[in-house]
């Protein structure tokens, strides 16, 4: 929520990262001691961990217990490898930060599978895993007494040395946290957003959730490696007693205390957390104490952390922040065609253990029509819906989109395939602006490489993007909603947005589940005429619906489901004369149903 | 290998598998009721140890130190809730999120490993024998001679599980709690308090803690730092028993204690690391753990 978004800034970036280049270039010359200068070498090393674990936890919303495990195994690839086969720190350096990505991917594997506390529990126990192995494996890590000697950057002296090292230890700050913005401002940051909230969203907007949750780990993880390999070589030892629990607690506690989710947190809790270790240096006996409080203290009173905290003040005093306003240029939608293809469910099976709840149901869909699925309630209409849009595995039968088997392919496949839909239950990203929230539907439209040019360099990578979500919700007229939050918004307009970022997917096949329920007359007829408009865009609609009136008037041809069985497909006015249809709504005379 | 080792391994394992099972089950109840845990439960579980021996050095009358001790961590059981459990419902949409009660419970448990530290000391200490009359007492069975200690810690440990159990499946709290882990609102329609069910749940947690902690002492050392070893292994207990099932997390913690008691007879410097490993990679196979079912969110 405090996170700027790359539209309003004004000042490029490049200019700060070259003024924070030039600044790490100059700073060995500022005449610090050499206290000053290994502190700044801790918080540098550090702020990197903490960046990675931001990005892990903040954005993605992935708990890590264990980031003192990813730290220690890039410390001892480092040192290991510069000590004992006598690499160049340029190249061991990145050696134990690409150990640690492998040994983030690793894990992020079983991340894949497990959530929330599994995750937690997985983390914590890795970590405790390598520290009792840093700790006993004495032929490789020296155990509690450590590896000596480990090489160290050089220099004339022995405090130009130690600022080569600084200068190098700023810049790898400068590059990940470059990096770190990069992800954090543009469609990927939005992305992990949308991840953290609503998986089943995610995968709906063609993300592909297990992909992008390894990665994020992997990158946090790479973070941490990179941290404790500069760790390895800053004062040339490293003993097993620096790799606890209690390293992973404090990482944590400094990104909490700077601000979960927010670009300046990371580097505003670091230095907080190094002043707190300083001050209770003298007071040993009472540091757990003390850490723990500061958990509590920040979770419970300061949640937002020391950037929300900042964040919320400079927005008081400078109201008037800066925002370009867009006009929106292009009228009507950013796409004028969509090729709608057809939809074939044939023989669909679908049971929850052991209960049949969809059994051998048949119709098609033809492209560029409207097909409503009705029936009562616990007929088995979500069930097909979800089934063709991959979010359950059917047990038997087939779904055919255009002339193509679609398989077992997960949801996120089947998204980038151009199959859309709408939730009966809104997910709707909460973090993130209405005109952020469609955007998510967009494809990439560049590659990686322009994309961080854009960004760069200020051009507005996102100008592009933002414009064509405006005229999509203009498009449905809610354009004015565009900068407020989900949760500002009626519940008509969630709806309305809902469909807005199934648009944005420029789908091939829209899977409407209940778009009017809840909604007032206007808002439904709204609903109807975007639809009526779709259709004439080409788009192939698969609508389920309890308002009849809603799907006789829109829909070429209904298919009823009756306890999971197909009874009846037609177009409206056959479906209204068909007796077993009426039985099933109404009830027939004689029977014991109901 | 002889039988008698074989059996006296078996033993020992499952003394301390019952241990883990019993921190678990603390996991388990909080887990159902409010989808939380305490990540400091072994925290609690060695506060409880501490407990008994600095009451039974003051001179308490050993069964009256164990039931203080008892009662003390039912009162940190609903200090944690109301401190680091509930005030986080306030703010559901920040970025600390859904699991901001792991940070704060973290931070329960720090204070309570500096505390403890502080009053006894960090040195590892041994508690008197609670049932046994000296601390190698030993009974000889088919020839294998066991601690007395284990055995009795096995079954005081199986009675506490049986009680947990009918509390849980047949009295009316337990209900409560069925019905709260259904669906909280659902629970407030029907006349449930959830607010006190939910401190009940955590009342329970730390009991059970407490028991276990009671047991433990005599038979391993008490250090203020070793909760955290239990935490990760009643967690992964718990997890690989499927966390909803409390029969699984019973059989889940006896499997554990026997695996890694016999690692650790096989290799002393890395013997405790496998059971681990085992366990995560069990994990990684089947996340909703051996002995449940996996369900789907039918909408």
């Amino acid at each position: 929520m405090f996170a700027r978004d790359a539209l309003s800034g004004t000042r490029a970036p490049w200019l700060v990262y070259l003024a924070g280049f030039l600044a790490c270039l100059l700073l060995p010359y500022a005449g610090f001691s050499g206290f000053v200068v290994h502190q700044l070498q801790t918080f540098c090393y550090t702020a990197i961990a903490v960046i990675g674990l931001n990005l892990l936890l903040g954005f993605s919303g992935q708990m890590s217990l264990g980031h003192a495990g990813f730290f220690a195994i890039g410390a001892y690839g480092s040192a290991i490898t510069s000590l004992k086969l006598n690499w160049p720190i340029y190249l061991s350096i990145p050696f134990g930060t690409a150990l640690s990505f492998f040994a983030g991917a690793l894990v992020g594997v079983f991340a894949l599978r497990t959530r929330g506390l599994y995750l937690a529990m997985t983390t914590l126990a890795f970590g405790f895993i390598v520290d009792i192995a840093a700790q006993r494996w004495v032929d490789l890590t020296g155990g509690t007494m450590g590896l000596m000697l480990i090489p160290q950057v050089g220099g004339s002296s022995m405090s130009s040395a130690s600022f080569n090292y600084l200068a190098l230890c700023l810049v790898c700050l400068l590059l990940v946290q470059m990096a770190a913005d990069f992800i954090s401002e543009t469609a990927s940051g939005r992305s992990l957003r949308a991840l953290r909230e609503s998986e089943i969203f995610a995968a709906s907007v063609g993300l592909n959730v297990p992909i992008w949750r390894a990665a994020t780990f992997a990158f946090g993880s790479a973070c941490a490696g990179l941290a404790g390999s500069l760790f390895a070589h800053q004062s040339g030892f490293i003993g097993s007693d620096a790799f606890t629990v209690r390293l992973s607690v404090a990482m944590l506690i400094a990104a909490v205390i700077g601000g979960l989710g927010t670009r300046s947190g990371p580097l505003l809790g670091t230095a907080i957390l190094l002043v707190i270790v300083e001050t209770i240096a003298g007071q040993e006996k009472f540091g757990l104490i003390i850490y723990g409080l500061i958990l509590l203290f920040v979770l419970l009173i300061f949640p937002e952390g020391a950037a929300g905290a900042i964040g919320r003040l400079s927005s008081k005093f400078a109201s008037g922040a800066k925002s370009i306003v867009y006009n929106v240029t292009k009228l009507g939608l950013p796409f004028n065609q969509f090729n709608g293809l057809q939809l074939e469910v044939k023989g669909l099976v679908k049971k929850y253990h052991g209960v049949t709840a969809v059994d051998s149901v048949s119709f098609k869909v033809k492209a560029g029509s409207i097909h409503g699925l009705i029936g009562p309630n616990g007929a088995g209409k979500s069930t097909v819906i979800n089934v063709i849009a991959g979010v359950y595995r059917h047990d038997g039968g087939s779904v055919i989109l255009g002339d193509h088997d679609l398989g077992f392919k997960g949801t996120a496949q089947r998204a980038s395939l151009g199959l859309a839909r709408t939730f009966q239950n809104l997910q709707l990203i909460q973090a993130i602006t209405v005109a952020e929230n469609v955007m998510l539907g967009f494809k990439p439209r560049w590659s990686l490489a322009r994309t961080f040019f854009d960004w760069i360099s200020l051009k507005g990578c996102e100008r592009a993007d933002f414009e064509d979500a405006l005229s999509v919700l203009q498009f449905l007229g809610i354009a004015d909603t565009a900068k407020k939050l989900p949760g500002e918004i009626s519940f008509g307009h969630r709806k309305l947005v809902e469909l807005a970022r199934a648009i944005a997917q420029q789908p091939v096949v829209l899977l409407l589940d209940e778009p009017i329920a809840g909604l007032n007359t206007a808002e439904a007829k709204k609903i109807a005429e975007v639809v009526r408009q779709l259709k004439s865009l080409g788009v192939t609609i698969l609508l389920v619906e309890h308002n009849m009136e809603f799907v006789m008037s829109l829909c070429d041809e209904v298919s009823v489901l009756h306890y999971g069985r197909l009874i009846a497909t037609g177009t409206p006015a056959e479906i209204q004369a068909n007796a077993e249809v009426i039985a099933a709504y109404l009830g027939s005379k004689g029977s014991t149903d109901d | 290998m002889e039988f008698s080792t074989a059996l006296q391994l078996t033993i020992s394992g499952l003394t301390m598998g019952s241990i883990y099972a019993l921190v678990a089950m603390g996991l388990y109840i909080a887990h159902l009721t409010t989808h939380r845990v305490n990540f400091g439960q072994g925290d609690y579980m060695m506060v409880a140890g501490f407990l008994v021996l600095g009451l039974g050095r003051l001179g308490l009358h050993a069964i009256l130190s164990v039931l203080v001790s008892i009662c003390m961590l039912g009162l940190m059981g609903y200090f944690l809730e109301r401190v680091a459990i509930r005030p986080l419902d306030r703010f559901k949409r920040i970025s600390v999120g859904a699991y901001g009660w792991i940070l704060t419970t973290a931070g329960l448990a720090l204070i309570a490993q500096n505390s403890v530290e502080l009053v006894w000391g960090k040195s590892a200490q041994y508690s008197p024998p609670l049932f046994s009359s000296k601390r190698d007492q030993m009974v000889t069975i088919f020839g294998a001679r066991f601690l007395l200690e284990e055995l009795i810690v096995i079954i005081v440990a199986m009675t506490v599980v049986a009680c947990f159990l009918w509390l849980i499946k047949k009295s009316r709290w337990g209900k409560a709690i069925q019905v709260v882990a259904f669906n909280p609102e659902t629970a407030e329609l029907l006349g449930i308090n959830t607010k006190s069910v939910k401190i009940f749940a955590f009342v329970v947690a730390s009991v059970l803690a407490g028991v276990a902690g009671v047991l433990i002492g005599p038979i391993v050392t008490l250090q203020p730092h070793m909760g955290l070893v239990f935490t990760i292994k009643a967690l992964i207990v718990a997890t690989v028993g499927g966390f909803s099932n409390p029969v699984g997390i019973l059989i889940g913690g006896f499997l554990f204690g026997i695996c890694e008691a016999y690692s650790n007879y096989f290799d002393s410097q890395f013997g405790d690391l496998y059971p681990l490993l085992i366990a995560l990679g069990m994990v990684a196979l089947r996340p909703s753990g051996i002995f449940s079912e996996r369900s789907d969110d039918v909408r």
